[in-house]
């Protein structure tokens, strides 16, 4: 069963229209990359999925549910999405406990120990629980990416979104980031990720959705849209040659 | 009269112009996080109403706010009490000053932070109380300690309405004793002295909640 579904999705800023009728799906358990040039509206799409930027038009079915109707509650609605940021978004004046623990106390109403005992174990997931007592200043960006998907995770959420999640690092980096999707990836977490990093997406999904002037131009498996599409305008942006057969 | 009566008396007004001045922080802390409350709760009409508030008590000199509080709002029935008038008017200037101080703290606050915030759930009230307090309380604290300097400064206001702060005190002693060169001496270092107690104050207060590479180090 699709646990998100959009049609026909439609966002314009200043009358310059950056979603043009995105439509595909997401399936529980599945993990979907979207990719495409600078510009072509990924980071708008997941803004407009969580409804942090409104949608000028089309439809978001959470578990048939839509979600883009002016009526919905949309904290209660945020609460079923974990979103994992380019720039990691962490609380500086919180420690990395207390970055998780805040969602768990304020919205999940946990008590202090029940949300410690929470966030430790998402913190043990990550690899992160010796680092608990630390702020955010002195982690490394690895460290920081790791706490931020550690906090989207203790909220239970339905389905994770990341934002460019390995922009911001290096290669090394980028490996260990795409290891730990590829962990939750093997225990069903559904996750939706917006990269250019063509590295990142063959590592962690079999499905890519290629945007380009606000719609979606492809969606097919990795290897076949990454080397070996028809269209030969996305193998050239993947770095194919255009004559490539 | 000896100096260490004196001495007792001007102490006696020193507990007053802490009075005054504790009084007025509160007040205007009240004030100026109420305001920035407000401006980050509701819509641009209610900021514009406020920032009406804060350009109009920034521009009126505090004594003439605090002879309209005092001496002109028993015309229309209402008496305040010298302390209540004196809230009233260096509180709010305070206040007004303090907003302003917040509004740049404010701005130093990584707005990725207040939209991941956000998009977890959290309201808009718990957004500002859990996040952007917090942050901007420790990114204001030289600026709050100004206006707090500048509200002890101001208290001597307090004498023109009958507090008999440390300043009524002295000039009372001064002109019954003949000693003004000591009196007001001993009066400056009085002064100084609750200023450096505020440093003191605010310094461990900022000790307490800082932040390791975050804010004002």
């Amino acid at each position: 069963m699709a646990l998100l579904e959009i049609k026909d999705l439609v966002k314009r800023f200043d009358g310059r229209t950056v979603l043009n009728g995105v439509t595909f799906e997401l399936n529980e358990g599945q993990t979907k990359v979207i990719m495409g040039p600078s510009g072509c509206g990924k980071s708008t799409l997941l803004r407009c999925l969580n409804r942090l930027l409104e949608p000028d038009g089309g439809q978001i079915f959470f578990r048939g549910e839509d979600v883009a109707l002016p009526d919905t509650d949309i904290r209660q609605h945020r609460q079923r999405i974990g979103f994992v940021f380019q720039q990691f978004a962490l609380y500086r004046h919180l420690t990395v406990l207390e970055n998780i623990t805040l969602g768990l106390r304020k919205l999940r109403r946990l008590s202090t120990a029940a949300a410690d005992k929470k966030a430790a174990y998402q913190l043990e997931r990550m690899e992160m629980g010796a680092h608990r007592l630390k702020y955010p200043a002195h982690l490394s960006v690895g460290q920081k990416q790791r706490v931020a998907i550690a906090r989207a995770l203790a909220m239970d959420p339905a389905v994770l979104f990341f934002d460019e999640p390995t922009s911001a690092l290096d290669p090394l980096m980028s490996l260990e980031v795409a290891a730990v999707i590829n962990q939750l990836r093997s225990e069903n977490v559904t996750m939706l990720c917006v990269t250019h990093d063509v590295s990142l997406a063959r590592h962690v999904t079999d499905r890519v959705i290629f945007l380009d002037d606000g719609q979606v131009k492809a969606e097919d498996s990795a290897e076949q849209l990454l080397t070996t599409h028809a269209d030969p305008r996305i193998r050239q942006f993947f770095g194919q040659p255009a004559a490539l057969k | 009269m000896r100096f260490s009566g004196i001495l007792a008396l001007l102490l006696e007004g020193a507990g007053y112009t802490l009075l005054v001045t504790v009084s007025c922080v509160i007040t205007g802390l009240v004030t100026g996080l109420g305001i920035v409350a407000l401006r980050r709760l509701f819509g641009k009409g209610v900021a514009r109403l406020l920032a009406l508030y804060t350009y109009v008590f920034r521009g009126i000199p505090v004594l003439v706010l605090l002879f309209i509080v005092f001496f002109g709002l028993p015309g229309l029935g209402i008496r305040p009490s010298p302390l209540v008038s004196m809230m009233l008017s260096l509180g709010l200037v305070c206040g007004a000053y303090l907003a302003e101080v917040f509004r740049g703290a404010l701005d130093a606050v990584d707005p990725h932070e207040i939209i991941a915030a956000e998009v977890m759930g959290l309201s808009r009230l718990q957004v500002i109380l859990s996040i952007e307090f917090p942050q901007m309380l420790r990114l204001a604290v030289p600026g709050m300690l100004n206006e707090f300097t500048t509200v002890l400064k101001y208290s001597p206001f307090g004498y023109t309405v009958g507090i008999p702060e440390i300043t009524k005190q002295a000039m009372a002693l001064a002109s019954t004793t003949l000693r003004g060169i000591e009196i007001y001496t001993a009066v400056g270092v009085l002064y100084f002295g609750i200023y450096q107690l505020l440093c003191l104050l605010m310094r461990m207060i900022e000790r307490k909640f800082r932040v390791p590479g975050f804010a004002t180090q």
